[in-house]
């Protein structure tokens, strides 16, 4: 029975994490392999153990597909490669490519050095891991064997984020990692076209909410921004320097240009560096539209803004920095930090998570002393906000991205499943289809009915042709061939070929019947009544009366005889071909009722 | 962004303390609380499914210390359901898990269940109305007790209280009065207020016959088409007031004391006539004194601050105006959009809830400046 199996891996119902094997057509494919940054135990990767107990992961899995850059979608990527083993391809977009080394390297800094945790993967692993990555551009066919073959769609949510289509024969998936249906400032929204997938598989971690507008959003960062250089304070926002950075400095630039504000903004060194690269990374991945509004001015030259000198940080006044890194771990971020964290004037506005062991962590569960080097204690006094601009698809979205690709089936993951009975009526109302939410661990079957391309042979066509009946889509047609399978090919031909093909001889079948009749006139003449018999009656067919005496009805032969025993008793000797069965049982019936009174 | 709406946004920093706005997939004309953390909205589309929703408020409005710390700006879909018919009115009983809609087509109201164990509401039985009405439908109340009953009706003639649990009878008005209604509040155990299409405004006590404390209808010459009435009010004198609005943007504040005799009458700044008079709604707050809010004129809701008013009617402005639903419509539709309901939060005193025709749904906590001054 043909089948798509599907198979969202790890422990646990927890959100993050995200790793999904997929079975199509004999073909393996993981999808995503992400890491859970709640735990620091080996609950933080998904369980791979279940892909094969055994056996070699190169060997099962035909490739692994990455959607974006995040940690809880390659986190446990480097781990996966190297240290649990594979050596097959990685498939990723460009930019992912390009930043997803950079995030990981931060992560095991902090992992290794702030917490100092064993069993992590190494620097050197990162970079072999990177090695065996393919990178695609959207929208290209990519080719991963002669059978399997990808495809990457625009996701918006962060730069490179994309969504993918895996493709084998007629059979297809479509896995859409994270994305959002509202257009962002710079990464536009989510698109894909009626591909009409067997199965769309979609994250619904916020399946379950009705998101804030982007405008109250921007509103509300501002809001804290503004209230606090009013009253003299310092605004610290720690990024990470490829991302939300650039999004937060375009609404600031704006907003001081409308308000004619003096106070000064300034974005650290680090970042403009990085700034250019990522630039570079982005106006080439984005779409045209986009492109378009940021070509105008290259998108990191501000008139607000300015480049920012460590000394600035003790200048009295009002002022907003940018710096890296964005947990507030290590680097120019934390020492501005630790400047400022006394004075209940300022505020620092963390745009984004932070992973465990990080200040940025500790302030953002509420700790307002924490310890630093050298058992120095520092008093928080500043004002903490917590924002969030990740750009995520709510229900709303996930009707609008299922009502683009017209999958035949829906399957939802990393939602509660109590809790998602209600998504899964509206998708199955709105759209027809079915809705699968598998826990962690469990398998969704899915039977599909693959189409199998046949040729028919030109002779028959002909034949058919030739028949005066014009093809016609709506009414089908019947049409008599012999279906030959070899190796992977199907051809429809005629019998006739199809016994010349194989070398066999035609054999024909005929059946012959017997009807008794008493009529006592020679046989000639109870022919002659069958014959006028026939005639009378089967108007439509082509009724024959043979110089031989016999009788055709199309090709069916009658034939009078006597026997010698009782010269009362006339034999009719019917025999038909096995094509003309049912005339020849019709005929056979008829005749056994007897023939009329001839007038005398 | 349009010049238009950036502009709004940056004078939205002053004006509001906070601001949330949300797109529902249909618009609401119900906002009903449940507690102080969830309300319920329901669509009222006539020829497709609606959609009952419980959402619950974003967790930033609803923790008192440490706001900052709460990234989460999100409405969460705690229960759904789905109706077939327009729903115009959605009551919850207190203390169960049941729901009460109204609306069109067929004169009934539905009886809906919301369990823990799963997020879908389910519809579980209905209430027969006494009369069959085409295109008019009940409104409808909660006694809530021990043994809740639903008041409802559609004309003065036909209300009765119905039992929740045995579905008997244990009030009719009893009168032939024909007049069609505006509204039903429930003011304690015993008593009701209706008000009329009409402005006729009454209040029931159950206990007796039919006898209510009425006002006299407004004559001919009001050019209202259509009344509708709050009783509430707190803050100046004993007791609470009704507030009592017209289609043409008159509006009365009563003591029930004396319900022939307004207290004051204002003509209040609305672009008149409302374009859906069945959409007129006034409020007050529960967290202020002496304040009221309306809308259903256009696109805006307008708070009104009473004790500033004279009795004389003259020079009467909004203490506040919300017109987020003007400027955040996204959407390039061809009409204005019209505030469908709002709904004060009932303990945060400048929070309001506002839902209009676009099927937009605002969060606001608005800022007095007078306070400032």
């Amino acid at each position: 029975m043909p089948e798509i199996r599907v198979t969202p891996l790890g422990a646990g119902q927890d959100v993050g994490r995200s790793c999904i094997l997929v079975s199509i057509a004999g073909k393996n494919v993981m999808l995503d392999c992400g890491m859970h940054m709640g735990f620091s135990d080996d609950r933080r990767f998904p369980d791979f153990s279940y892909i094969t107990q055994s056996g070699r992961l190169t060997d099962f899995l035909d490739c692994v597909i990455i959607s974006h850059f995040h940690l809880d979608h390659c986190g446990a990527l480097p781990y996966f490669s190297e240290m649990v083993g594979y050596d097959g391809p990685i498939y990723m977009t460009h930019p992912t490519q390009a930043i997803c080394p950079i995030l990981l390297e931060d992560y095991r800094k902090i992992a290794v050095d702030k917490k100092g945790e064993a069993n992590f993967f190494t620097s050197q692993m990162i970079k072999d891991c990177m090695k065996k990555v393919v990178a695609v551009h959207l929208h290209q066919t990519v080719q991963v064997d002669d059978e399997l073959e990808i495809k990457a769609y625009y996701a918006g949510h962060v730069l490179g984020a994309a969504m993918f289509q895996i493709k084998v024969g007629s059979e297809s998936v479509v896995y859409t990692g994270d994305y959002n249906m509202t257009p962002d400032r710079h990464l536009g929204a989510a698109w894909i076209d009626k591909c009409r997938p067997n199965l769309l598989i979609t994250e619904s971690t916020y399946a379950t909410t009705i998101r804030d507008s982007k405008r109250c959003r921007e509103r509300d960062f501002l809001k804290k921004v503004h209230e606090t250089v009013e009253r003299g304070g310092k605004v610290l926002i720690p990024v990470f320097a490829l991302g939300r950075a650039q999004e937060l400095c375009i609404l600031l630039e704006t907003f001081w240009e409308r308000m004619n504000l003096k106070v000064p903004i300034y974005f650290s060194t680090g970042l403009t560096e990085k700034a250019n690269h990522y630039y570079k990374l982005f106006i080439t991945w984005t779409n045209q539209k986009i492109r378009k509004t940021f070509v105008q001015r290259n998108m990191f030259e501000f008139k607000h803004i300015k480049a920012f000198d460590r000394a600035f940080a003790d200048n009295p006044g009002p002022m907003v920095v940018f710096a890296t890194p964005g947990m507030l771990h290590a680097g120019q971020s934390l020492q501005i930090f630790r400047k400022w964290a006394g004075n209940e004037k300022n505020m620092v506005i963390m745009p984004g998570y932070c992973v465990q062991g990080t200040v940025g962590h500790k302030i953002l569960s509420g700790q307002r002393k924490l310890e630093m080097e050298g058992r120095q204690v520092l008093e928080v006094k500043m004002q903490v906000e917590y924002m969030s601009f990740s750009a995520h698809a709510d229900a709303k979205g996930i009707m609008q991205l299922v009502g683009q690709a017209e999958p035949e089936s829906v399957l939802l993951v990393h939602g509660e499943a109590k809790k998602m009975e209600f998504l899964k009526q509206k998708i199955e109302q709105e759209f027809r289809v079915d809705c699968y939410m598998p826990a962690n661990g469990e398998t969704v079957v899915l039977p599909t009915s693959p189409s199998i391309p046949g040729g028919i042979s030109l002779g028959l066509l002909k034949r058919e042709m030739a028949q005066g009946l014009l093809p016609e889509a709506k009414r089908p047609r019947l049409l008599h061939g012999t279906l030959i399978m070899k190796d992977s090919n199907f051809r429809l031909v005629s019998s006739e070929q199809a016994l010349k093909e194989l070398g066999l001889a035609e054999h024909q079948l005929r059946f012959t019947c017997r009807v008794h009749l008493h009529d006592t006139r020679k046989e000639q003449e109870t022919a002659m009544r069958v014959y006028s018999h026939l005639k009378s009656i089967l108007k439509d067919h082509c009724v024959q009366h043979l110089p031989d005496g016999s009788v055709t009805v199309e090709s069916i032969l009658i034939q009078a005889a006597a026997p010698s025993e009782d010269p009362a008793t006339k034999v009719l000797l019917v025999s038909w071909t096995y094509q003309d069965e049912e005339l020849g049982s019709y005929l056979t019936s008829l005749l056994k009722k007897g023939l009329p009174q001839a007038p005398s | 962004m349009e010049p238009a709406e950036e502009d709004w946004l940056v004078e939205s920093l002053r004006l509001y303390q906070d601001f949330y706005a949300f797109d529902l997939s249909g618009a609401t004309r119900v906002l009903e609380w449940i507690d102080d953390k969830g309300v319920f909205v329901a669509g009222y589309e006539s020829l497709k499914k609606n959609e009952i929703l419980h959402l619950i408020l974003p967790l930033r409005l609803s923790v008192k210390e440490n706001q900052g710390l709460f990234p989460e700006r999100d409405f969460k879909v705690c229960h759904g359901g789905f109706s077939d018919r327009s729903v115009f009115d959605l009551k919850y009983v207190p203390d169960t898990s049941l729901l009460v809609t109204s609306g069109l087509p067929g004169c009934y109201l539905q009886v809906w269940q919301v369990t823990e164990d799963s997020d879908v509401i389910k519809a579980v039985s209905t209430i027969a109305v006494h009369e069959k009405e085409k295109s008019l439908w009940p409104r409808v109340a909660i006694f809530s007790s021990a043994a809740p009953g639903v008041l409802h009706g559609v004309r003065l003639s036909s209300l009765q209280v119905v039992d929740l649990e045995s579905q008997k009878t244990t009030y009719t008005s009893g009168v032939s009065d024909s007049e069609e209604l505006s509204s039903l509040q429930v003011l304690d155990a015993d008593t009701f207020a209706f008000c009329c299409t009409s402005g006729r405004l009454g209040l029931v006590d159950t206990r007796q016959k039919w006898a209510p404390l009425e006002t006299r209808s407004p004559g001919p010459e009001s050019s209202a088409l259509r009344w509708c009435a709050e009783v509430g009010g707190r803050g100046q004198g004993p007791g609470p007031r009704i507030a009592s609005l017209g289609s043409d943007g008159q509006l009365h504040l009563l003591d029930p004391r004396d319900l022939c005799h307004p207290v004051s009458s204002v003509q209040c700044p609305v672009s008149t006539p409302s374009p859906n008079p069945e959409l007129l709604q006034v409020t007050w707050a529960p967290g202020l004194d002496d304040c009221l809010a309306i809308s259903g004129f256009d696109g805006t809701v307008q708070v009104y601050d009473v004790s500033s008013w004279d009795g004389m009617g003259n020079g009467i402005e909004p203490l506040f105006t919300h017109r987020g639903h003007i400027f955040l419509d996204g959407k390039g539709m061809d009409t204005a959009p019209l505030v469908t309901t709002h709904t004060w939060h009932p303990c945060k005193p400048r929070t309001l809830l506002s839902a209009a025709s676009d099927a937009s749904l605002h969060v606001w906590d608005w800022v007095d400046l007078r306070a400032s001054q």
